[in-house]
């Protein structure tokens, strides 16, 4: 037996077919495959023991109860799926697309400040440098001490994107003003519009809220119910629940906008009307209802003031509101103005009058941007004439939540020579009186802006005309965001001092945007901060304290939570309720009058079961018939816009005499030669269009004719299309006076001829790979008229045109 | 041209061909039928030899699976515990009063119960994290005994070694014991085919596509 080659071949060849007949390839075959399947850089979920914390959702005014699932693997400390939470009375089923995905918000590290940084490169270049919390926090505070020591504390601008009563908005707001800066600035949403409304025709600036539980006609002014208008939980939630009613009990939902949007084409009935026309179209409603007698007497007679002639004390007579309807806003004139059938608004008129129950709401699209003011009275009106006011089911005006308010800060001579200066925004001046702020009007003062810091918000992208901001922007020497995250804003910033995101701090909701009844929410940290950041409430207090003197004495607490518990001290006094039973719906207990079990005994115990349950919540009282006007009552003709009868002419108003001080319709629209159609923004349920980021992974709920690549779409009709010789997807470009964006075309029936409908939430310049770039953002070249009371940009209406490209 | 009329040198030589043909035949089978199975998995003993047996004897439940469950419990929201965590342990093992005298049992209070530590055990029946396997649907709803997958494990008085495949890292209970894959008992492995082949046989074929398992 000699081993040649020819042997050594045939013991290979023997080898090679003996390996066949047993498991090893096979074996090796299948374990390869499963060992590819195991690269060590998959993602695979933590192994261990799930649990949820609860918590509440604050990506959005809307304050969701949601869970948070967790697994007790390795670190101990990782989510792994938000969800909606049964026991919590907002949203009793379910959560939105955006709160859904939005772990990401909390892990993804490219949409993160990881840690404090100051600017790297230049500016918009997105690099940044690590510093540590200590240096960050003496070089704001230096800034602000130098600017102090120059007497220009007013040169120090605050945007806050924070919900308007929070605590963490009171803080910033104290800060600034205690440094001696007027200029506080807030990103104003339909709720700023709500409240100067409110202060008009019923006497304090209160949030406007709608019983559309209990309601059985709901006659909606372009709200985008199931897009994401107010608390999008509550919303969906209560459709779901409408869509199971009976045919007797379910309620007529009635939508007017020009779109067959989606809430349009799952109501009852779709009004298409012209844009911007929801005023006359409300009042033209009000005409028949006066005229053909079916106002409710009993609210009008008793509760209202100026629906009939009045002589003022001075003896001169003033029209009422009954009369301006009758001679105005006949179904002729109103079905001229809004392209409506008369017959329609008759039908229509007569329907909602009749019902027993009815409500007419009004917030254009998801509510995040501020509305006409003519527009908010019209219909308050139109409530206010079928008894709809402070009624079950109808419209609500009720007091703030009763937080306790926090002592007016220290004040310096420096800080009091700061305040006694204008605002940059001119808010509350005698070009706007009633409004807080309009954040947009900065870009126009920006020369004397020395130091501008930006607290949860993206002014750079959420506000019109973002082309004429970013370069305000340029001139301002030193920016500090606050932000967690990379957004548009922060590209900008000199220096960053991130804060949590919202899953790993404590955070309020302050009365979720519609909600009927008051209702305040606490989140808390699910989960311990993952990256250098720090509660932006706490480094307030910090960097008061570093600045000194009068300004850390107006900062007497030690954290964030301290000031949270004092101020909740407030809703114990007031009484309400931590404890929520899922089988009593608040809605349900309104209705019945009946009072929630308050589920505590003493303050310690309410504190602690509200970092718990993350809930306190009250049943008001309806039926009242008592406003804080002048009159008492609730006013037609609004005593607070006839004291300022000398501005109305220099802030805009077109109307003259008596109509100037009711509800009245007069065109917003800016006309400009050359763009003769109307750009319509819209937001969609499944993208964030405000200053939170949308994950990552919703982008994969976007349909092919709203995002194509990196070109997002502009919805068309068939009419326009033809005449621009346009197809489907065919890319534009959409050019305003204010500049141009690039689109694609989305040919649709459900858009009118003359209007080109573009979604918001695209086009950021900010964030990482996933986000950036993706599409255009109208607010780039939104260009319009302001609102003549609340001095707000109307957004809804830009003139454009279109060019193929 | 026949074997017999090949010159004899040359027929030798074809012979001592065959031969090593042979060779390398019986040399593959033993590689691949016993070698390869000793190379491909790695041997580790448990940390603690646990005895089954005698803790079925002192658990509550009428049933035997009343009984694993004691331990292998359902958490509230219907997750399987698998593996309990040693506060489970703690029910009834106490460092203050030992249960007995068992050398295990001291090792358990010592090196882990005392220092609050988790025992790291070594799962011979995890499945891989792409498999979605809730246990409640099994046990619970079609009522199918631990014995059905896991054999004998829950009567055992000793931990068999844990063999760990090299390439996959997976416990050799997946693909059973024979490295063929034979198997003789519904417990002897617990591949995707064997999932289905139940599924099916139960009338439930309807589970056997893919998301059923893999979401």
């Amino acid at each position: 037996m000699k081993l040649n080659r020819r042997n050594f071949i045939l013991s290979l060849a023997g080898g090679l077919i003996g390996i066949n007949f047993t498991p090893l390839p096979w074996k090796l075959m299948d374990d390869i495959s499963i060992w590819t399947q195991n690269w060590p850089w998959v993602p695979v979920p933590e192994r261990g023991r799930f649990h949820y914390e609860k918590t509440v959702c604050t990506l959005c005014p809307g304050g969701c109860g949601i869970k948070v699932r967790k697994v007790d693997g390795i670190s101990g400390n990782r989510a792994v799926k938000i969800e909606g939470r049964t026991d919590y009375p907002v949203n009793p089923l379910g959560i939105c697309p955006v709160g859904m995905g939005s772990l990401q918000l909390l892990y993804d590290e490219s949409l993160r400040f990881t840690g404090p940084m100051k600017r790297g490169g230049m500016r918009g270049s997105g690099e940044f440098v690590n510093i540590s919390w200590k240096e960050g926090i003496s070089l704001l505070a230096k800034k602000i001490n130098e600017l102090r020591a120059k007497g220009k504390p007013e040169s120090i601008v605050a945007i806050d994107g924070n919900r308007k009563g929070s605590t963490c908005s009171l803080l910033i707001e104290r800060l600034i003003k205690a440094i001696g800066s007027p200029n506080y600035v807030r990103i104003s949403n339909m709720e700023d519009t709500y409240e100067i409304a409110c202060k008009l025709m019923a006497g304090k600036s209160s949030p406007v809220s709608f019983d559309l539980e209990n309601s059985d006609y709901i006659l909606s002014f372009g709200c985008a119910l199931i897009d994401g208008w107010g608390s999008p939980g509550r919303i969906i939630n209560a459709w779901s629940m409408w869509h199971d009613y009976n045919s007797k009990e379910k309620p007529k939902i009635v939508q007017i906008e020009p779109k067959a949007s989606d809430t349009a084409s799952k109501a009852a009935e779709w009004v298409a009307i012209r844009p911007g026309t929801e005023a006359a179209f409300a009042l033209g409603i009000a005409h028949v209802i006066v005229k053909q007698g079916l106002y409710n007497k009993r609210f009008v007679e008793n509760c209202c003031f100026g629906f009939k002639d009045w002589v003022g004390s001075d003896g001169q007579i003033h029209t009422g509101f009954k009369n301006i309807l009758l001679k105005r806003y006949s179904p002729d004139r109103v079905s001229s103005i809004t392209g409506v059938p008369k017959e329609k608004i008759i039908s229509l008129a007569k329907e909602f009058a009749k019902a027993k129950r009815p409500v007419a709401i009004f917030g254009k699209d998801k509510g995040e941007l501020p509305g006409s003011i003519f527009e908010y009275m019209a219909i308050m009106a139109l409530n206010a004439l079928v008894g709809s006011i402070n009624r079950i089911g109808g419209l609500l005006i009720q007091d703030g939540l009763p937080l306790k308010d926090l002592d007016d800060p220290v004040l310096d001579s420096i800080s009091r020579r700061g305040l006694r200066k204008d605002r940059l925004d001119d808010a509350g001046t005698e070009k706007a009186p009633f409004t807080h702020s309009i954040a947009e009007a900065i870009s126009e003062k920006a020369e004397e802006i020395e130091l501008l810091m930006i607290f949860s918000s993206n002014p750079l992208y959420t506000l019109p005309n973002t082309k004429a901001l970013r370069k305000a922007f340029g001139k301002i020497p030193f920016i500090v965001t606050f932000s967690p995250f990379l957004d548009d804003s922060a590209m900008m910033a000199d220096l960053a001092l991130p804060d949590h995101v919202y899953l790993e701090k404590i955070d309020e909701v302050i009365w979720p945007t519609g909600l009927q009844y008051p209702l305040y929410g606490l989140s808390k940290p699910v989960i311990s901060p993952i990256y250098n950041t720090k509660h932006t409430g706490d480094v307030v207090i910090q960097i008061a304290k570093k600045i000194g003197g009068s300004v850390a004495k107006s900062f007497p607490w030690s954290s964030f939570e301290d000031v949270v518990k004092y101020r909740v001290r407030g809703l114990y006094e007031a009484g309400g309720s931590v404890k929520y039973n899922a089988d009593k719906p608040v809605w349900e207990m309104i209705r019945k009058r009946e009072k929630p079990e308050k589920g505590y005994s003493s303050f310690s115990d309410m504190w602690k079961k509200i970092k718990e349950n993350g809930l306190w919540f009250d049943v008001p009282d309806y039926n009242k018939c008592s406003f804080s006007t002048p009159s008492g009552k609730f006013e037609f003709f609004s005593h607070v816009l006839f004291y300022h009868k000398n501005k109305l002419k220099a802030m805009g108003v077109t109307a003259r005499n008596d109509e100037a001080f009711m509800p009245h319709y007069e065109s917003q629209e800016l006309k400009v030669s050359g763009y003769e159609l109307k750009m319509i923004p819209y937001g969609m349920i499944n993208l964030s269009s405000g200053w939170m980021p949308s994950p990552p992974f919703v982008y994969k709920t976007i349909f092919d004719n709203q995002l194509l690549k990196e070109d997002s779409f502009v919805d068309i009709n068939p009419k326009l299309a033809k005449s621009l010789k346009l197809k489907q997807a065919d890319r534009v470009i959409l050019s305003s006076p204010a500049g141009n964006i690039k689109v694609r075309v989305n040919i649709t029936e459900t858009v009118p001829p003359d209007c080109v409908y573009i979604p918001m939430g695209f086009g950021h310049t900010g964030y990482d790979e996933f986000i950036r770039g993706k599409g255009a953002n109208p607010n780039e070249i939104i260009l319009g008229r302001r609102d003549p009371v609340s001095g707000h940009k109307v957004w809804w209406s830009t003139p454009v045109k279109i060019v193929k490209l | 041209m026949t074997l017999l009329s090949i010159p004899k040198e040359k027929a030798k030589d074809w012979i001592e061909g065959i031969c090593f043909f042979i060779l390398g035949f019986i040399g593959a089978l033993i590689v691949g039928w016993f070698l390869f199975p000793m190379a491909l998995y790695s041997e580790h003993t448990q940390p603690i030899d646990f005895n089954h047996a005698i803790h079925l004897e002192n658990v509550e439940g009428d049933t035997l699976t009343e009984k694993c469950l004691y331990c292998h419990e359902f958490y509230e929201d219907g997750t399987f515990a698998g593996i309990p965590r040693i506060e489970k342990c703690e029910d009834c093992h106490d460092p203050e009063s030992p249960m007995g005298d068992s050398l295990e049992e001291k090792k358990f209070l010592t090196k882990y119960q005392a220092q609050e530590k988790e025992i790291p055990w070594y799962h011979y029946y995890r499945q891989p994290p792409c498999v979605y396997f809730p246990h409640i649907s099994h046990v619970k709803m079609a009522k199918i005994a631990c014995k059905t997958c896991h054999g004998d494990h829950g009567t055992s008085e000793l931990l068999p070694v844990y063999q760990e495949n090299r390439i996959s890292g997976y416990s050799r209970n997946i693909w059973g014991k024979h490295i063929s894959g034979y198997k003789e008992h519904t417990w002897d492995r617990m591949k995707m085919d064997d999932c289905a082949e139940c599924h099916t046989k139960k009338g439930h074929e309807e589970f056997n596509s893919c998301f059923t398992c893999h979401k």
